[in-house]
């Protein structure tokens, strides 16, 4: 297709231009930009998924070449599914940024170039078909997530920011050595070059290379016992920059796992590898629970809250590995809406926990009496988005965990359905933990004022298509249908 | 606890380079021969040197996400530093400020050069780029330029320029081709334009990453 308004090549293109523009034109300029050009965003990955569900999955060759010499760009449902994910959490929370930086300059000198930048690597990554080129997004995308938790500037900040780095360069490293191994053995980096040569009689290289690279990317997702870098990193940086990191940025290496697994390295994986993943990720769940109960900061118990979710997303692997495959579909569709509804849900919290932090000027649970009286529909976007992480109907969180519970009694694997009625539990004591306190009349000496409406509609309307994403989500599951063979 | 741990990494580690060193031994053939693939394609690239075809246009995509990976690194360190941290530039010895105002434009000289010669031999944008970086850390050290803590306009253009250049080329043909495709007869001419505004930018970000980072203050 080589038409003018492809939206495959632009939806690269765009964000690349509009952060590298925000720079030009100076510290703290850009937000006008950027919420423009997230709207044909928007757009583009709507034509995009609309081409998709027409014509059905389709490369495109980067230069003209070809793989292997050139690079391929491949965009399937998967792709797009994710792709609509980025534009949807990001047009909102630009709208939200604008105001909050209006509000608190801490932060904002640089947040738009980078968050440019970011966006460019998110979509580059989602609809890369190369594995090196895959790891140059990576790379592109960790920087920017470590500049945007730095940028707040002071020692918290930046020592997270700088354990961050050492995490994600850790991860990439990995995924580099295992790129490596795999060049080494074939002479390709080409998913579609590779996916034919890789059978389960590889080479002890190419199961080497495996590990290393699920490893990298799972450290880059934080997933429990690799979460430690996710809640100083998340919880200690701006709002809207939290937001884009809970929601987008460890949704990116989770997005490569499920490539990988499912597709790439399918001939390689075994029962046992899967079960020691959904392991981790139901430890995740529990351990990640417990610790956001336990949080005196707000911001740190919606971090932790990250770190368990997380949990449910690796879930998908035990279930979609060797079963049957109505259970192995209704796990990957569980395990993407999972994603999706954590990515609006999630982003919908940050943001409506960093308006009530600028209202009562503090990030202290103990301390939120009055928020329910004055920002009414704020503590509601945060009830709402608490919904879909319990999994409540009818929201998203409840269709994919009630797709993954599906999954799980369809494979005769009962004991993760325990470990979600479990997770769903402790999600809701410390979502009511936070509206309890925010119920209380002000307390004596502290005040609450109010925040720009923006900051409240904006985050408002992730925490609605976090809920309608439950009744609508039907299209998008026959999206994600699109080039997987089923 | 403290012994083991030390003791347990050391070992995890000399075991995985055990499991690498015999993964490396049994590599087979190369199913796929790109470097074939490239000497064939070559004279369609625009270039005669290998490399700089491989990293300009058959693989021109991955080096246009580097340059955004470079300018993002320098949007990091420009987020750790103070403005108001910025020293004046310390007065060095006469002579080194005489060998800096002789050796700068003798670098801006061989920058040009290795730039030009990358069509045909080692070299490109990137070794230009950081000699051109080598003139202005120089040119610091001898205390003969401020500290780049806020970039001016002019300064934020030159350091966009060939992440910007870039993208205009490779989105240029949309119309026609794929993202990047280099119409055949102009390849040559467009790659050296590229190639010249990543010069400059490569130069002024990895001198901006010494000269804004000086400055950063914990």
């Amino acid at each position: 297709m080589t038409d003018w308004l492809d939206p495959l090549p632009w939806l690269i293109v765009l964000p690349l231009v509009w952060g590298t523009l925000a720079f030009v034109l100076g510290p703290g300029r850009g937000a006008r930009l950027a919420i423009v050009a997230l709207v044909l965003q928007m757009l583009l990955a709507l034509q995009l998924a609309a081409q998709l569900v027409d014509a059905g999955a389709r490369a495109y060759a980067v230069g003209g070449w070809g793989a292997p010499l050139g690079i391929d760009l491949y965009a399937d449902g998967l792709a797009a599914v994710m792709l609509l994910l980025t534009q949807a959490v990001a047009l909102p929370l630009a709208v939200y940024a604008r105001g909050y930086f209006a509000a608190t300059t801490k932060g904002r000198d640089l947040f738009w170039p980078i968050t440019g930048l970011m966006l460019a690597a998110l979509n580059a990554l989602f609809v890369s078909a190369d594995l090196f080129n895959i790891y140059v997004t990576l790379e592109l995308l960790g920087l920017a997530a470590v500049g945007l938790v730095a940028i707040a500037g002071g020692t918290a900040p930046v020592t997270a920011a700088l354990r961050y780095l050492l995490a994600t360069l850790l991860g990439s490293g990995a995924y580099l050595l295992g790129v490596a191994l795999i060049y080494g053995t074939y002479g390709s980096v080409s998913l579609e070059v590779l996916a034919p040569l890789i059978t389960d009689e590889a080479p002890f290289a190419v199961t080497l290379a495996a590990a290393l690279m699920l490893l990298g990317l799972m450290l880059k997702t934080a997933l429990f016992p690799f979460h430690f870098w996710l809640p100083p990193a998340h919880g200690g940086a701006p709002a809207p920059v939290s937001a884009l990191l809970s929601a987008l940025v460890i949704k990116a290496s989770f997005y490569l796992v499920v490539r990988l697994w499912l597709d790439l390295f399918e001939p390689l994986t075994t029962v046992d590898a899967a079960q020691l993943i959904g392991a981790l990720g139901a430890a995740a769940i529990i351990w990640g629970s417990l610790l956001a109960l336990t949080q005196t900061r707000l911001k740190m118990l919606v971090a932790y809250s990250t770190v368990a979710q997380i949990g449910y997303l690796f879930l998908l692997f035990p279930l979609a590995t060797l079963t049957l495959p109505a259970a192995a579909d209704s796990a990957l569709q569980g395990g993407v809406m999972q994603a999706l509804a954590h990515g609006l849900a999630k982003a919908a919290m940050f943001a409506a926990a960093g308006s009530m932090i600028v209202a009562t000027g503090r990030d202290d649970i103990n301390r939120l009496g009055g928020v329910g009286a004055r920002l009414p529909l704020t503590l509601f976007t945060f009830g709402m988005a608490g919904v879909t992480l319990m999994g409540l109907p009818p929201s998203g969180g409840f269709s994919a965990k009630w797709l993954l519970l599906q999954a799980a009694l369809e494979s005769g694997q009962w004991w993760w359905v325990a470990v979600m009625v479990v997770g769903g539990l402790l999600t809701a004591a410390y979502v009511f933990k936070v509206l309890r306190r925010a119920f209380l009349p002000v307390a004596e000496g502290d005040s609450v004022t109010p925040v720009p409406r923006v900051l409240e509609f904006s985050a408002f309307a992730l925490a609605l298509a976090s809920i309608l994403l439950g009744v609508f989500g039907a299209p998008l599951m026959d999206l994600l249908a699109v080039g997987r063979g089923a | 606890m403290r012994r083991v741990l030390p003791v347990a990494i050391v070992a995890l580690a000399a075991l995985f380079g055990v499991a690498l060193a015999a993964a490396m031994l049994e590599l087979p053939p190369h199913a796929v021969r790109l470097p074939d693939d490239v000497a064939a394609n070559i004279a369609a690239s625009g270039v005669a040197h290998p490399i700089t075809a491989v990293l300009l246009n058959f693989r021109g995509y991955d080096t246009l996400l580097e340059i955004a990976v470079l300018l993002l690194a320098l949007f990091g360190v420009l987020a750790l530093v103070k403005p108001h941290a910025a020293r004046a530039a310390h007065p060095a010895h006469p002579l080194l400020q005489t060998l800096a105002r002789l050796l700068a434009p003798l670098m801006v000289l061989v920058a040009g050069y290795l730039l030009w010669v990358g069509a045909i031999a080692p070299g490109g944008a990137f070794q230009a780029g950081a000699v051109l970086a080598a003139a202005g850390v120089l040119l610091r050290l001898a205390g003969l330029l401020p500290a780049w803590v806020a970039p001016t306009l002019l300064l934020r253009v030159g350091l966009a320029l060939g992440l910007l250049v870039f993208v205009a080329v490779a989105a240029a043909v949309l119309g026609h081709a794929t993202l990047l495709t280099y119409p055949p007869a102009l390849a040559g001419g467009l790659i050296l334009m590229v190639e010249a505004a990543l010069t400059l930018s490569i130069g002024l970000t990895l001198a901006a990453l010494y000269l804004a980072s000086t400055e950063v203050r914990p």
